[in-house]
């Protein structure tokens, strides 16, 4: 079985002080960004974040005021799209209704003059490559929209571009096989190494797929890493607080030693600078304590709190605490029978225990 | 008792027709005062609306009610196919219909209409072809040519070989669009003279004669004209130097400015005419009515109305026309003399071979 | 089988509220259908009868009897295949020019912004709140040889001589398109409107220039558009009266101006009822011929591979 390769190899992208406003609001403002040769980019953010204009602008649709873009050496900021040779998925995938799925396929063959053997030669292995094989012939109203996805995608990859632009392509599937589709792709990825920049506002969707995450906010790279670094190290509160869930408690720095309330905390690693700190809490860190052998771990962070709901989600559960001050946080936990069996009843004081690794600081200005 | 307005009844069969429409029924009533008349007697009329029926309804339908006593209902229509209608469902709600000569003529001849008693209607007066056995006369008009005063001056066409002759009077002509006094000007233009007129139309050679002479025409002719209207807007405009054309129409044309003339030499003189449909309600009253509209002092009132002349040759004798309007009118002696009355009988037998002929004609 | 009888039998006793069910759909049918009969009565009345009183009255006679002469007067006559020729002619050429002036305008007018788009399409629109006359009078005006169009001309210099703009086949057509087109306009504007904008984004991307991409990809999505604007007037021409009669000069003469003199002429519905079938017939058979030649079914659904 031939498969669809990529034969004259991926290209890095480079990204210099792309700027876009409209009017007085930055969709892009200043960014810089660079795309390695093969690997897969996405750019997260909430909606608004400009995350799709800076797509656009790779695509050639969007016109930044100013700035730089390169594809490798060249330097294509005013190349028309149609000259880009860059493949995309649109999210409503832009398959033309009056063509078959064959049709749609061979349509970036058909503008590059390529042979007619060569051209149902290479549809159909693109056709493979997505598992349509044999659905040439159907129109693309007789297609499911995993079915329409993976046409979107045949056909974006069937002219071997070296850039792959991807913008929310799976939104429109429901939740299983969106995440069946999220394992695929990036199989596909892996498998034709074309340099590819995927967009999305589901940040467990960018921290399954991706090598590296661009956190996309007003216009500006919030920070760029690989998703542990992304989840573990927020460079900042809208990075912490987009990307998982968090309860942030303000502290204070007094000789080097950051407190909480009266509490010194043991932390992974102080901030460089700032005299404004959160304590970053993520649910699933914390852990409840049962008895004081556990307690006695000397590189936990202890809080007292008391027991005010919990929340039942099958694989886990939430539970929410207050603390003393009066601060919320929740705290989530598997449902594992023996977790389960030795959990306190509602208005209950209980402990609750941080390991310093996981006891992040970080600034609490706006970046 | 004064003045009574009420609306005619119409029969659901009425609805049919696609002219029993606006049957605005205005009805005139003297009451007693009347002589030799009951109040029961009643006629309803049919005529073609607009200005002409106006025309007729002042000079004609209300003051020989008021002298008759007899109540006259006014209804509108769309001609001989809605009495073709109403004939054979056998539903007949008019007395008196207004028509065009010839369709008379045609409606007669098939059996739509009530042959006319010219022992009650008294036509010792009228121009002898101004009347027929199933219609009487009712107005004049004449089928003439006119010309551009502009583009011709004083020295405009004097007759049919003129309006043919491009190299004598160059310029645009407008022709008839339908065979109706579009062959006979054509034939006087050949030289045939007025009175051979019909007799050469009535072979098929003759037909054809005249045809070949319009074909010859053809190329000067701009415009095909279809109604009344339409060929006087085109002297008005200057968009024909010449045209065939309804005299009355270039009169109000020329009244309004145009600049243009008209002979009533060898023009076709042609008349309307009122007949009593098959089955009429009041066919008695009807005839009646006819024998007092018919009357020189009723027609004398005509031309104040329309410039259509009477039908009736005493109505200029009666002083009651003014001279010089008497001079414009078709019907007047002088101008009657000049001209050819048309020839129903031959629209009768001739009309559709004719018709068919033409419009290869124009259409090639 | 013997499951199915049991099966059956068993429904047909046991199952709770069947019957009643199906009842209540099958009323609920008839309601439906009771609620579509006014509908279905006035389309009878006002479509279907008319129809059939005409094919009937075609094949009277001025006796009243039953004849072949409407038809054969037709067959025998040169001006009535003449005036078929020219009626389809000054309809297809209407289309035509409908087309090439309408689709293009169209095509502005989908890709202004809505406000702007708005505001033009009022004034596409705006011809249709004066009369069909008044246009048509108008443009008599404006053609005729002392019109103020060839007064223009002469006065900059352009022409010496009065040219011929109406009174033929010219005026004719200018004034049936001027009035035919936003029949034309709305239908292919509303198809351009359908069509996302991604498609065009897409074919770009893959590679076709603007030229490549509207031919390709926007121009077979808006024919479904198109079709339909252009049958809407090409039907609509073949019945047109009014606009050839005023500026055609008598010599455009469509088949609904021959009807009014039928009538005239022959007293006798029959005589214009033929005409009105035969029109009828042959707008069907060149419809007929023209989707089976266009496959609109094909238009409209997806084309085919490679």
């Amino acid at each position: 079985m031939s498969e669809t390769t990529l034969t004259g190899g991926a290209l890095p992208i480079t990204i210099r002080d792309a700027t876009k406003s409209y009017g007085a609001v930055f969709a892009l403002d200043n960014v810089d960004l660079d795309v390695r040769s093969g690997e897969f980019m996405t750019l997260l953010g909430p909606s608004g974040s400009g995350k799709t204009t800076l797509l656009m602008v790779l695509a050639g649709f969007t016109r930044p005021d100013y700035g730089s873009v390169k594809f490798g050496e060249r330097e294509i900021v005013r190349t028309p799209p149609h000259k880009r040779d860059v493949g995309m998925v649109f999210q409503n995938y832009a398959l033309f209704p009056h063509m078959s799925v064959a049709a749609n396929v061979a349509f970036p063959l058909k503008l590059r003059g390529v042979s007619k053997q060569e051209m149902v030669e290479r549809t159909e292995q693109a056709l493979e490559t997505v598992q349509l094989a044999g659905y040439g012939e159907r129109r693309i109203d007789q297609l499911s929209g995993g079915q329409r996805q993976r046409v979107a995608l045949a056909r974006a990859i069937v002219f071997e571009p070296r850039i792959l632009l991807m913008d929310e392509p799976l939104s429109a599937l429901d939740k299983k096989l969106r995440e069946q589709m999220q394992i695929e792709l990036r199989r596909l990825h892996d498998k034709l190494g074309m340099t590819t920049v995927y967009v999305t506002h589901d940040q467990r969707e960018a921290l399954t797929m991706s090598d590296r995450i661009a956190v996309i906010n007003h216009g500006r790279v919030m920070q760029l890493g690989t998703p542990e670094e992304i989840y573990e190290r927020p460079a900042n509160r809208f990075v912490a607080d987009f990307i998982g869930e968090s309860t942030f408690l303000p502290v204070t720095v007094q000789q080097g030693v950051a407190r909480f309330g009266d509490q010194s905390l043991k932390v992974a690693q102080m901030p460089e600078a700032g005299e404004d700190l959160l304590l970053m809490l993520r649910p699933e860190r914390l852990q409840l304590i049962t008895n004081d052998s556990e307690a006695a771990d000397g590189e936990a962070n202890r809080f007292e709190a008391r027991v005010r709901e919990m929340v039942y989600q099958g694989d886990s559960f939430l539970m929410y605490t207050v603390l003393e001050n009066g601060t919320e946080i929740s705290l989530r936990g598997m449902t594992r029978r023996d977790t389960v069996s030795t959990l306190p009843a509602i208005g209950d004081v209980i402990q609750l225990a941080l390991h310093r690794d996981d006891t992040v600081l970080i600034s609490a200005e706006e970046p | 008792m004064g003045r009574e307005k009420r609306y005619s009844g119409q029969s659901r069969r009425a609805i049919l027709s696609r002219t029993g429409i606006a049957a605005v029924a205005v009805a005139f009533a003297a009451g007693g005062l009347a002589s030799g008349a009951t109040a029961a007697d009643k006629v309803t009329v049919a005529s073609w609306g607009g200005s002409y029926q106006k025309a007729q309804s002042e000079a004609l339908f209300k003051p020989a009610a008021k002298a008759t006593g007899i109540n006259v209902t006014e209804e509108t229509y769309g001609g001989m196919s809605d009495v073709r209608l109403k004939v054979k469902a056998g539903a007949m709600t008019w007395d008196i219909v207004a028509s065009g000569s010839g369709s008379a003529s045609r409606a007669g001849a098939e059996g739509l209409l009530e042959p006319l008693d010219y022992d009650v209607i008294d036509v010792s007066t009228f121009y002898p072809t101004l009347k027929m056995k199933y219609c009487v006369g009712g107005d004049v008009f004449s089928t003439v040519y006119a010309w551009n005063t502009a583009t011709y001056g004083d020295k405009g066409p004097q007759n049919w070989a003129d309006f043919w002759d491009v190299e004598k009077f160059p310029g645009k002509r407008a022709y008839r669009g339908k065979v109706a006094g579009a062959l006979e000007p054509a034939l006087m233009a050949d030289g045939v003279p007025p009175e051979k007129v019909y007799e050469v139309l009535s072979t098929e050679e003759g037909m054809e004669r005249a045809i070949n002479k319009i074909r010859e025409l053809k190329p000067h002719i701009a415009v095909w004209w279809s109604s009344g209207a339409q060929h006087a807007q085109l002297m008005k405009d200057g968009e024909v130097d010449m045209t065939t054309g309804w005299n009355g129409r270039f009169d109000v044309a020329i009244d309004d400015g145009a600049k243009a003339a008209y002979s009533f030499n060898q023009a076709l003189l042609d008349y309307d005419c009122f007949a009593i449909p098959k089955g009429a309600p009041n066919k008695d009253t009807a005839m009646k009515f006819l024998a007092e509209i018919s009357k020189a002092e009723y027609q004398a009132n005509l031309p104040n109305y329309i410039t259509y002349g009477p039908t009736n040759k005493k109505a200029y004798e009666i002083g009651k026309i003014d001279d010089a309007v008497a001079r414009k009118l078709p019907s007047h002696p002088d101008n009657a003399s000049l001209q050819l009355p048309v020839d129903i009988d031959w629209y009768a037998k001739f009309e559709q071979k004719a018709s068919a002929m033409y419009q290869d004609l124009v259409t090639e | 089988m013997s499951d199915l009888v049991l099966r059956s039998a068993g429904s047909l006793a046991t199952q709770p509220n069947q019957t009643e069910l199906k009842q209540d759909a099958l009323r609920e049918r008839f309601a439906l259908f009771g609620l579509c009969s006014p509908a279905l009565l006035l389309v009878l009345i006002i479509m279907v009868l008319p129809v059939g009183w005409l094919f009937w009255l075609s094949f009277l006679g001025e006796d009243g009897n039953f004849t072949l002469e409407n038809y054969q007067r037709m067959v025998e006559s040169k001006s009535y295949a003449r005036i078929f020729r020219n009626t389809f002619e000054v309809s297809l050429l209407t289309t035509g020019i409908c087309i090439l002036i309408g689709y293009p305008l169209a095509y502005f007018l989908s890709q202004l912004p809505r406000r702007a788009a708005n505001l033009c399409m009022i004034t596409v629109l705006l011809p249709f709140w004066t009369s069909l006359l008044v246009r048509t009078y108008a443009w008599l005006v404006l053609l005729q040889r002392r019109g103020l169009i060839n007064e223009w001309g002469m006065d900059i210099g352009l022409w010496d001589e009065p040219i011929k703009l109406v009174h033929n086949l010219t005026g004719t057509l200018i004034g049936m398109v001027h009035i035919m087109l936003p029949f034309l306009i709305l239908p292919v504007y509303g198809s351009m409107k359908a069509i996302d904008r991604d498609y065009m984004k897409a074919a770009a991307n893959l590679g076709a220039s603007p030229a490549q991409a509207f031919w390709r990809v926007f121009f077979p999505l808006s024919l479904p558009g198109l079709f339909a604007g252009a049958l809407i007037v090409f039907v609509l021409c073949l019945g047109f009266f009014v606009t050839p009669a005023v500026l055609g000069g008598g010599k455009v003469i469509m088949v609904s101006m021959r009807i009014a003199t039928n009538i005239e002429l022959f007293f006798n519905w029959g005589a214009a009822s033929a005409l009105g079938v035969v029109l009828l017939v042959l707008t069907l058979v060149i419809l007929g011929i023209a989707s089976r030649v266009l496959r609109f079914d094909q238009l409209l659904g997806g084309g085919h591979g490679s």
